[in-house]
């Protein structure tokens, strides 16, 4: 047994000293790196969407390779601070973060390296921690939302006009993660932008409560079709409603990629963000001396949210040219998504079934007034007007969504979540 | 029956023979053969793969593990926390109980310490609600352990499978309560402020030290204790724990308590000294690589300070060949499964030995080699 | 000798790590005789045989059938040459007939036909006369007619050298001799047959040479007609060894433990003891006969506490406080608190009595360590006892620290009944304790039994050997099926007279048993 020990701490002291050895003659050039902590690797196509976009980034800012590292498979844990620490130790300046979970390990790093900036991807928190180094991004990916739903709006009516289905059976089917603000803004932006188009149209949503099963998101797709849904959209990374819906011949709004390449025949139109213009952003302003936003949002002026191209083999004709027209407005500002005079709510605040308890309405159901909860606290206290000038404010207060009422027209399948 | 006309004779060019005994340092040496061969596989596979030269290769995979100070209490801290499991699942092994639900064990114990903490936080002195976390963890780990036991001792249901479902129920129940925990429905609990360890020395150190004494508290259990002792008779030989009259069902409900206590604390460890939260994936997979590693410690606790060490190092070294050489994390698992199957295969090294014809002569002379 | 050469082995050696189970052995056998391969235990005899069929590789020497040198390396390849072994523990599939489990495996061209197969398999059982059942399925099937169903197999192959690895250990006397004349018709069919036993008996009775092997090395082959028990047993254990049993007359006979109308089933539901009843008394041994499965291991697991009758009573008279004791339904423990000294050396000595991967002293420990209010283990005074066992019985042994599994069998035996015996019972009960070991070993444990039965403890020897049987007990219950078909003075009786209770068949008792059941 001691001679057992013996041998192992000596084979343990030897690796040690070798490795030390090579601890010393650690590079120390003082070039500008960015640090990428990654929830997961290409396999996920929510990791792949930023993976892509450092790279483009990095090629416009003519970034070496080894002045982007990127650390993949990095769970929501303390080993999220660990990367970012070893980061560190690798000299990045900027160290980005992709995952809401890696939110508050990311502001323990921030804590503690004060000279290196820490960006966070969709979290919430930066504008009420007060860290000069610690910043949260995000992009109204509601505008695009919006842009996707005019296209499923115009593949409801073609399917209205060749007497396929009557307006009243124009009802939508929607596979969504949580019943989360990102997703609620999510589906609800979509529908209006179907509603702009068609006004007839309904909507059906079902949570899965996980951010990736493809057999739930599958059978949730399904199980909205024999719901009488004629076209499906979803928030949430797999394929399971894409192929649900191509076996079917469902038409469907896709998220984050293109899925023409699996789904020829029912694919229309994808949103999703994207993150290049951010990575550009950081690393310039660092470079300048500049700055960072603490709650940066990305809109559709700036590139950050970007539509797939249309499949014209399922997309109803001119879908490209109506998508373009309203893009113009939504960019110049004449049309909002969240123009209160375009859908109702409606208001219980007795009961067991409580909805929508910090909106105000008026007569017709018009949203007057809405407190939301943006500074994020344990007990998510609604603390911000975020009705104005007749449009609900959403990703100005901060660049995580903050939408989360239950408009009219819009079925909860499955609330619990 | 047909005879061969040409009994031409097809002598093997080797045949396998079984080893007596092998003197340690033999032993030794086959083994780090093994890994040697196994990493020059994978140098050679990574020059065909991701175009790598070898050499850079080893040293990413060195730097990676050990290449700094941080890196180097990071390694002491995974092998920790791995240990800590792979001390859990030992008694149970000893046992011939092959429990899997290690992980759904430490997640259950985890589960429980951010309960306390969640709920109990703020309103209680840190000390006294670490006092409560460790112990709701370790009672959690204990009765996630004991259910498979119990159905085990009376209706000898298998207990692989039994162990391996307790997972997924855990993990479920971890979905469950982070949704009622988070009302904005992110599903993301965050970092908790309080029922943090305190920090002695270093962040990790406490963690490090507690497993250490842990690890010499269970090599006592099993090899002084009269229970470590009905442990390693039952998981012999339960005929024999039947003929001197040890209760074989309350050994395992027993042993499985403690397997899974310690379970528990592990879990106790990882909220309480670094997550302060918890996701279904806290303990992401340690359940299953703690069997492995305490497999390739014969069940010894003070070799698996080594084994645990060596998985870690292999782990940590080989995703930084996945961050250096920009590629999927596929290769970094490949390069682990590889030396793992070479360190495994090596056994049969140990136990057998191979004996070619041309060696006929030496052996005669030696004997049976040395 | 004018016979040809059927098989010749030159300076054939196997090693097994540093142990030589051959070494340099020199072996010819003859078409058409019978060639019994002697020895005892762990002397190589089946390794020998083993390289012969196939299943080991010799490390070093040649092997020639019909003057040809041979390589074989398979069972297969053994076949080819001819050459069939009986297995002491059958290889046969339960659920299938004796024709079907004799052709399984066969490689045939032509078409698989059942009923050509029963045919064949008949013919060649006429031919030598087996009585078997094609059809009949082999858990259907006694311990001797699995045998005959693995000769058949062997013989349907073609082979004409044949390797039996101790066929009678499984056979009552009767079924021995029956199996003796088949096999010597086999002979005058011009087969060749190597039989490996370790009853000298059975070697004179139907050898025509004896070829001894000790420690591996081949010590003579003689002419079965020259020789004679005691020479055989010299060059055997290699010096001269006192083959007589030692048989006091018991002193002090008191009752020590009375079993009444015992009865137990096994997990189906068949009854394994069947209203067992007897007395065994202090200072005598009390032998039980009885074909393997006959119900001894159940009789003495339920003494023992170890499983649980259902119904009759097992008492015990304590001499210390003349009190009398019920032990059905309680278990070792209980048993121990009562102040019964019961010790029982189990069949499965490595499975049971002793853990193989443990060493001397942590064997020592497993009746004994719970003593003590301590909860860590004491291994000093195990340790101490380890010590003593291994030099008062001559136990070899690196060390009291070598795990037991790697003693050898007699070793092994050693140690179990050296601990039995330390904790001073005053009922011990051995199950088949010499099964395997040397002769020098064997007279060992008499010796022990009988020093035990001396000191006036009441001994139960459950025994396969007949003849040891007939010398060493006072009294021979025998069981079958189940049953007590008789109990015997031995002083008096036969072996022959034991073997037919052992074989008493259930007919004479049948409307008792329906009648039972019908209860």
């Amino acid at each position: 047994m001691f001679k057992k020990i013996l041998t192992l701490s000596l084979l343990v002291i030897m690796v040690a000293a070798v490795c030390l050895s090579m601890v010393s003659c650690n590079k120390t050039e003082d070039e500008f790196k960015l640090g990428v902590i990654l929830l997961h690797d290409e396999a996920s196509t929510y990791d792949l969407n930023f993976i892509e976009a450092v790279e483009r980034a990095a090629e416009q800012l003519g970034l070496s390779e080894s002045q982007v590292i990127m650390k993949k498979n990095i769970p929501e844990s303390n080993d999220c601070y660990e990367a970012a620490a070893d980061l560190v130790d690798e000299g990045c300046d900027i160290i980005f973060a992709d995952s809401f979970g890696h939110e508050t390990y990311m502001i323990k790093a921030a804590k503690e390296f004060t000279d290196v900036q820490f960006c966070h991807a969709t979290g919430t928190m930066a504008h009420t921690e007060g860290l000069a180094n610690f910043h949260n991004a995000f992009a109204s990916i509601y505008e695009g939302r919006f842009l996707a739903g005019v296209a499923a709006g115009l593949k409801l009516n073609e399917m209205i006009a060749s007497g396929k289905i009557t307006a009243e059976q124009a009802k939508i089917g929607y596979v969504g993660a949580f019943t989360y603000a990102e997703v609620i803004s999510g589906y609800t932006s979509f529908y209006l932008g179907a509603k702009y188009i068609c006004p007839s149209v309904t909507m059906d949503v079902q949570f899965t409560g996980s951010w990736y099963d493809e057999n739930e998101e599958k059978n949730a797709a399904i199980a909205l079709m024999n719901n009488g849904c004629v076209l499906i959209s979803q928030h949430a990374d797999s394929m399971g409603a894409p192929t649900a819906c191509e076996e079917r011949s469902v038409p469907n709004v896709s998220y984050n990629g293109s899925t023409v390449a699996s789904c020829p025949n029912t694919f229309i139109v994808s949103s999703k963000i994207d993150w290049t213009p951010y990575f550009v952003y950081i690393c310039n302003s660092y470079m300048n001396g500049e700055e960072i936003a603490v709650d940066w949002t990305g809109t559709i002026s700036t590139g950050s949210v970007a539509l797939a191209e249309v499949n014209t083999q399922a997309a109803a004709e001119g879908t490209q040219a109506k998508i373009d027209e309203i893009k113009a407005k939504l960019v110049d500002g004449s049309l909002k998504v969240f123009d209160t005079s375009t859908f109702t709510v409606t208001v219980v605040t007795e009961g067991e079934n409580t909805k929508n308890v910090n909106a105000k309405v008026d007569a017709n159901g018009n949203l007057t007034s809405y407190m939301a909860d943006v500074d994020t606290d344990a007990a998510y206290t609604a603390d911000t007007e975020v009705i104005k000038d007749g449009y609900f404010h959403e990703s100005e207060f901060r660049s995580a969504p903050c939408f989360d009422i239950q408009i009219d027209g819009i079925t909860l399948l499955n609330a619990k979540f | 029956m047909k005879k061969p006309n040409n009994t031409s004779l097809h002598e093997p060019a080797f045949h396998i023979v079984k080893r007596d005994t092998i003197p340690l340092g033999k032993a030794m040496l086959i083994r780090v053969a093994a890994v040697a061969a196994a990493l020059l596989l994978c140098s050679v596979l990574s020059v065909l793969l991701i175009n790598a030269n070898p050499f850079e290769f080893i040293e990413t995979l060195i730097d990676g593990a050990v290449g700094s100070a941080r890196r180097l209490w990071k390694l002491a801290k995974d092998s920790a926390v791995l240990l800590c499991i792979s001390l859990a699942v030992t008694p149970a092994f000893r046992m011939r109980f092959w429990n899997i639900g290690a992980e759904g064990q430490t997640l259950i114990g985890a589960l429980a310490a951010v309960a306390v903490a969640f709920y109990l936080g703020g309103s209680l002195p840190n000390t006294v609600l670490l006092v409560l976390m460790l112990l709701a963890a370790v009672l959690a780990g204990a009765v996630w352990g004991c259910i498979p036991a119990i159905f085990k001792a009376l209706w000898k249901t298998n207990e692989t499978l039994f162990t391996l479902m307790m997972n997924y129920v855990a993990t479920g129940l971890v979905s469950f309560f982070l949704v009622i925990w988070t009302p904005s429905g992110s599903s993301v609990l965050g970092a908790l402020s309080v029922g943090h360890l305190p920090i002695v020395f270093h962040e990790y150190f406490l963690l490090i030290a507690i497993t250490l004494i842990l690890t010499f508290v269970v090599h006592i259990y099993l090899s002084r204790t009269k229970q470590g002792y009905e442990i390693s008779v039952v998981g012999e030989s339960e005929n024999t724990a039947r003929y001197i009259g040890i209760g074989v069902g309350k050994v395992i409900i027993r042993t499985m308590i403690v397997s899974g206590a310690i379970c528990g604390l592990a879990g106790f460890l990882i909220v309480g000294a670094l997550d302060h939260s918890i996701t279904t994936t806290t303990v992401g997979g340690l359940g299953f690589t703690a069997i492995m590693a305490s497999w390739l410690a014969k069940f010894n606790p003070i070799v698996m300070i080594g084994s645990s060490a060596f998985i870690t190092f292999l782990d940590q070294g080989s995703a930084q060949i996945s961050t250096n050489f920009n590629i999927d994390s596929s290769f970094p698992d490949m390069v682990v499964g590889i030396v793992l199957f070479f360190i495994i295969g090596c056994e049969f090294f140990i136990s057998y030995r191979l004996k070619f014809r041309d060696s006929d002569q030496n052996a005669k002379k030696g004997g049976a080699g040395k | 000798m004018n016979k040809p050469v059927a098989l010749e082995m030159k300076k054939v050696s196997k090693y097994f790590g540093t142990l030589a189970a051959n070494k340099d052995v020199d072996l010819t056998v003859y078409r058409g005789e019978i060639l019994a391969i002697l020895g005892e235990n762990g002397c190589g005899k089946t390794t020998l045989m083993n390289m012969i069929a196939g299943i080991y590789y010799p490390d070093h020497g040649t092997i020639a059938v019909d003057g040809q040198e041979v390589v074989i390396r398979s069972p297969k390849d053994a076949f080819r040459h001819g050459i069939g072994m009986i297995h002491q523990h059958f290889k046969l599939v339960d659920l299938f007939t004796a024709a079907e489990n004799i052709v399984l495996g066969v490689d045939s061209e032509e078409k698989f036909n059942i009923r050509d197969v029963n045919r064949r398999v008949q013919e060649i059982a006429d031919k030598y006369g087996f009585r078997i059942d094609p059809k009949k399925k082999i858990y259907e099937m006694s311990v001797s007619e699995k045998q005959t169903v693995e000769i058949l197999k062997v013989l349907y192959r073609g082979a004409d050298i044949l390797i039996l690895d101790e066929p009678s250990a499984v056979l009552t006397p009767q079924e021995t001799d029956k199996l003796f004349d088949i096999l010597r018709r086999m002979r005058a069919d011009g087969k060749s047959i190597l039989i490996i036993t370790h009853k000298l008996h059975e070697v004179l009775s139907i050898s025509d040479r004896v070829a001894v092997l000790r420690k591996g090395e081949h010590v003579a082959t003689v002419e079965t007609a020259q020789t004679n028990e005691s020479q055989l047993t010299e060059m055997m254990v290699g010096k001269k060894v006192e083959l007589n049993i030692d048989r006091p007359e018991p002193k002090n006979v008191t009752d020590r433990l009375e079993i009444k109308h015992l009865s137990m089933t096994d997990a189906e539901g068949v009854k394994i003891l069947d209203d067992v009843s007897f007395t065994a008394r202090s200072g005598e041994i009390l032998g039980i006969a009885g074909i393997a499965g006959s119900g001894q291991k159940e009789l003495l697991e339920s003494i023992a506490g170890l499983c649980h009758p259902i119904e009759g009573e097992i008492l015990y008279h304590n001499p210390k406080n003349d009190t009398t004791e019920n032990l059905r339904d309680k278990d070792p423990v209980a048993i121990r608190e009562l102040g019964v000294r019961l010790s029982f050396v189990p069949e499965d000595r490595l499975g049971m009595g002793l853990v193989g991967n443990m060493d001397l002293v942590d064997n020592m420990m497993l009746r004994s360590y719970r003593k003590g209010h301590s909860m860590f283990v004491d291994r000093k005074k195990p340790g101490d006892l380890a010590k003593k066992i291994v030099e008062e019985l001559e136990v070899s042994t690196p060390s009291t620290h070598t795990p037991v599994r790697r003693l050898s069998g007699g070793n092994v035996q050693k140690v179990l009944v050296g601990r039995e015996i330390a904790a001073a019972p005053t009922v011990l009960m051995a199950a088949y304790p010499v099964r395997g070991l040397d002769i020098n070993s064997s007279y060992t444990i008499y010796g022990l039994l009988t020093k035990q039965k001396e000191q006036g403890v009441s001994v139960i020897f459950v025994g396969e050997d007949l003849d040891v049987l007939v010398e060493l007990c006072d009294r021979i219950l025998v069981i079958c099926g189940g049953r007590v078909t008789g109990i015997l003075d031995g002083r008096k009786t036969t072996k022959e007279e034991i073997g037919l209770l052992m074989t008493k068949a259930e007919r004479a008792d049948a409307p008792e048993l329906t009648e039972k059941e019908g209860n």
